[in-house]
Order: C-alpha cells, then sequence, then structure tokens
C-alpha cells in the first residue's frame, strides 16, 4: 500500500477590514516558524492587491499569475525568502486578478497540491473584503485565522466573514488574534473582544442547521511603534526590533499554531 | 387532424406504439379494454413520454422550465417567494472516463433515487443536463428554501453508489436561489443564477452548497447594535 500524501497545514489569514496587519502578522508568524524548523509556504492570496513583497523587501522575479497564465511550472516561481520560509508572490493590480472563475480556483488547487508535501505548513494571506477570493482561499484552509482591531469596522467586517463562512461555506471554528490593542492591557482588550465577538455568534449565528460557532482567542498583539518602524524599512520585527513586546507576541502566536497544528 | 378515419387512427397508433417501444416503454394498453380507452392508455404513455427524462424518470428540461414559469408567475401573484436548486455531482467525468457510461447512468440512477427520497411532495425535481439536477421549492420563504435545501443536499453528501466494480462514495455540488416577489424573472435567468451558485460551490471546495448570501448572509440591524454595543470603555481602554 502506498505510504499517505503528506499534506501540509493550510492556514488562511484574513480580516474583513483592510489595514489591521494581517501581511505583517502573517510574514512574523511564517519567520517565527521557520526559526524553530518548520517548512513554511507563505501564498500572496490577494491576488489583485498584492503587497507581501514589499513587507518583505523582496522582488521575486515571477507571480503566481505566470502560473496561472503563462504556464511556468510552480517551482520556478516558489520565491526563497532570506527569513526561512518561501514565497508564492502574486501580481498588483493585474487585471486577471480580478477575475476569479472556476477553472482558475481549480488551477490553484492544483499548483497546492503539487507543492504541498514540500511544506509543514502553508500560509495564505488573504486580501481585504469578502469576495470570491477571499472565500475561495479561507475555504481551502484548514484553520482560519481571523486579525482583527479595537475599531467597531474592523469588529463588524470580522463578524460579517464569519458569518458567511459560516452560512455559506458550513465553516464552524475560527482562530482570532487581536492586533493594535491598548498597550497598558492588551490581554485585557484581547479577552473582551473575543468575548463579546462569541456572545453576539451566539445569539445570532449558531442554529440547527448550520451548528455551533467557536472562536478561539489566540493573542492579543498590543499597538507597537515597532511594526510601523518594522515596515517603513521593509524588514520583519526579529529583524528590527527582536526585544519588542510584539515581536514576542508573534512569536507566542506561532508556537501556538506550531503545538495546535504542526 | 386525420384521426377521423379509422385507417388513419390505426397508422397513429402503430406510430405511437413505435415511439413507445424505442423509448423503452411498455404497450400500455390492456388487453380486454375498449378501443377508445385503449387509444388512450399509449395517449397518455405518449404525454408521460414527452415530459420526463428516460434515465431517470424525473422530469425533463423542458417541462421543468414550464413547471418554474408558472411558480415564478405564481410567486409574483401570491408575494410568496419559490426556491429553485441546482444540483450537480461531483467529479462525474472521472466515473465515466473510469468505469464507462453504463457505470455512469447506474450512478446518475442511484442518485436520483436518494434525490426523490428527500422531496417534499410539493417540490419538482428534473433532470436538466448529464450530471444535473434541478428542484422547484415551491411558496418557501428564503430561509424555508434554504432549509429544505441543505436537508436535500444532506442526503447526497455523501451518497454511497454501489457499482459492481465495488462502491463509490460521492458528493454533490448544489446552488440555491429564490425568487423576489416584486421581480418579474425569467426561468431562464433564474435557473442560470442557481448555476452561478452552484458553479461557486465547485469552485469552493465541491460537496458543498451555496445560495444568493446578499439577504440571509446581510449583517442585519441587531446584530449591528449588537456588535456596537460591546462596552466601548473596556474595549477601546481596557478600564
Amino acid at each position: 500500500m502506498a505510504a499517505e500524501k503528506h499534506e501540509a497545514r493550510r492556514i488562511a489569514v484574513i480580516s474583513g477590514k483592510g489595514g489591521v496587519g494581517k501581511s505583517v502578522i502573517t510574514a512574523n508568524v511564517a519567520a517565527a516558524l521557520s526559526s524553530i524548523g518548520r517548512r513554511i509556504l507563505i501564498v500572496d492570496a490577494d491576488l489583485g492587491l498584492a503587497n507581501l513583497d514589499v513587507i518583505l523587501g523582496v522582488a521575486p522575479p515571477f507571480t503566481i499569475q505566470d502560473i496561472l497564465y503563462r504556464g511556468r511550472p510552480p517551482e520556478e516561481v516558489l520565491f526563497p525568502t532570506d527569513k526561512g520560509f518561501d514565497l508564492m508572490p502574486a501580481g498588483s493590480g493585474l487585471p486577471e486578478g480580478t477575475m476569479f472563475t472556476q477553472n482558475l480556483a481549480g488551477d490553484i488547487e492544483s499548483i497546492l497540491a503539487s507543492l504541498e508535501d514540500r511544506y509543514d505548513a502553508i500560509l495564505f494571506d488573504g486580501g481585504a473584503g469578502i469576495g470570491d477570493v477571499v472565500l475561495f482561499f479561507a475555504n481551502l484552509a484548514h484553520e482560519i485565522l481571523l486579525v482583527v482591531t479595537p475599531e467597531p469596522t474592523s469588529l463588524m467586517d470580522a463578524y460579517a466573514s464569519i458569518k458567511i463562512l459560516h452560512q455559506v461555506y458550513g465553516r464552524s471554528e475560527f482562530l482570532l488574534l487581536v492586533n493594535q490593542a491598548d498597550p497598558d492591557c492588551p490581554d485585557q482588550i484581547g479577552a473582551s473582544i473575543a468575548g463579546h465577538l462569541q456572545s453576539v455568534i451566539s445569539r445570532y449565528l449558531d442554529s440547527d442547521d448550520h451548528g455551533l460557532v467557536r472562536i478561539e482567542l489566540i493573542g492579543s498583539i498590543p499597538e507597537d511603534p515597532a511594526v510601523p518602524h518594522a515596515v517603513m524599512r521593509r524588514q520583519l520585527l526579529s529583524e528590527s526590533c527582536p526585544d519588542a513586546p510584539s515581536t514576542f507576541l508573534m512569536n507566542q502566536v506561532a508556537d501556538f499554531l506550531d503545538r495546535k497544528f504542526l | 387532424m386525420s384521426g377521423n378515419n379509422p385507417e388513419d387512427q390505426k397508422l397513429n397508433l402503430s406510430n405511437a406504439l413505435r415511439i413507445l417501444d424505442n423509448a423503452g416503454r411498455e404497450d400500455p394498453r390492456v388487453a380486454g379494454d375498449s378501443p377508445n380507452a385503449q387509444l388512450q392508455s399509449v395517449i397518455d404513455a405518449l404525454c408521460d413520454l414527452s415530459i420526463h427524462d428516460g434515465l431517470t424518470g424525473l422530469v425533463n428540461a423542458t417541462f421543468f422550465h414550464a413547471v418554474l414559469t408558472r411558480e415564478i408567475e405564481r410567486s409574483l401573484r401570491t408575494g410568496r417567494t419559490c426556491g429553485l436548486m441546482v444540483l450537480d455531482i461531483d467529479h462525474f467525468k472521472a466515473i465515466n472516463d473510469t468505469y464507462g457510461h453504463a457505470t455512469g447512468d447506474a450512478v446518475i440512477q442511484a442518485v436520483t433515487a436518494e434525490l426523490k427520497s428527500s422531496l417534499r411532495s410539493m417540490d419538482t425535481a428534473a433532470r436538466i443536463g448529464g450530471e444535473e439536477f434541478a428542484i422547484i421549492l415551491p411558496e418557501c420563504a428564503p430561509e424555508d428554501a434554504i432549509h429544505a435545501a441543505t436537508r436535500i443536499h444532506s442526503v447526497l453528501n455523501p451518497v454511497t453508489v454501489r457499482l459492481e466494480a465495488g462502491s463509490v462514495d460521492l458528493t454533490a455540488s448544489a446552488g440555491l436561489v429564490w425568487t423576489s416577489p416584486n421581480l418579474s424573472v425569467s426561468s431562464t435567468v433564474l435557473l442560470s443564477e442557481a448555476d452561478h451558485e452552484m458553479y461557486r460551490a465547485k469552485r469552493t471546495g465541491r460537496g458543498r452548497i451555496c445560495y444568493k448570501h446578499a439577504d440571509s448572509t446581510m449583517i442585519s440591524r441587531q446584530e449591528r447594535s449588537a456588535l456596537i454595543m460591546l462596552n466601548c470603555e473596556e474595549r477601546f481602554h481596557g478600564r
């Protein structure tokens, strides 16, 4: 009997609202996981407005669009970063990024399947909103990690994402990461947001038809000047501010993911 | 019409019987019945043949559109929405390619049997393409349509079909839409909307049901209030 095919753990990082720190978190968590020996691939899943290459300070020669539209082998597009993980870059502002067809979805699934045995985890850095592409990647993932900030608009958009992923796609478990929390009491704020979100979910979304929805708070990262500092320098937190509180907490998130899923 | 001439009538009858025979139907005439009763039984059989799909016994696409048009008109008249579900067997081509078309047909028949068992008496199911089915869910509010469609879909996910070569577990992707009581729409347009949702289910993983979510997943005023009502002081400042 053939050995069971290795399947990388797929984790989608989404938020609903843009600008909450998804890409920064994805990159830093990926680096932290790589530093403890995990084989990690980040897929820039924001097909039309990709920006992970900017955050990482790299200039990959090819993007996922080169595989999808120009027949380049996936192995040639994978970009090994000096942070320890690989990046599957996406083009920015490309018109084809906005056209999401069933064939395209199938092609992306095939690409990921062909790369699966190389990695322990594949992180999808999702775009903002609840469009087809975001929902596709979220639903393709084993775990969905929602990043929220304490702003009401962020909470609202995160709730909308949970609602649609639950009611339309049947997803019931979500990891929650609170970002940009008050540095004086990040844990308290994280717990408060998670508790409140769960209570609204339990009241409006739990049903006999779709089952119960559960969110699990996996961390609360404080507002930290180290983050914009690192982004401006196009570096990771571990490079530019290794001792910053947010660096420590990104590592904790990576530890959590590693312990629980990898 | 030339049916008054007994010779013509005889000729028509033999044509009709040939059509029924070619379609695999038995001669519907009962020995001992009057000639008129026998003719009527043949006419009934022809009518039945003209609206049903030969493989599954479900109504065919032509008749389905007629029923759907009637239900859309009823929805406009009564103000009650009507659901339309489209269902497609996942990876069916692989079954045909691997086991052959006869097995593919057997799979379609097995899936049809499961589908029939999950329908309400008022629902109309049709085979509208190779491995594609459509179901009209009349007089259903959107939440009722979702409930009914989810129940139907769950019967087929997965469904185990026993074949000579062994058994296969199949799934189906489904799309669901519903009429808007204030909006006149053709059966073709409604069907293409349901198809669109079904293809969304396909490309987001298969084995699932997608439905138009503009209404059902919109955040209600109550949900908005509940989300914002959070103790702002505590959330924003941790006090």
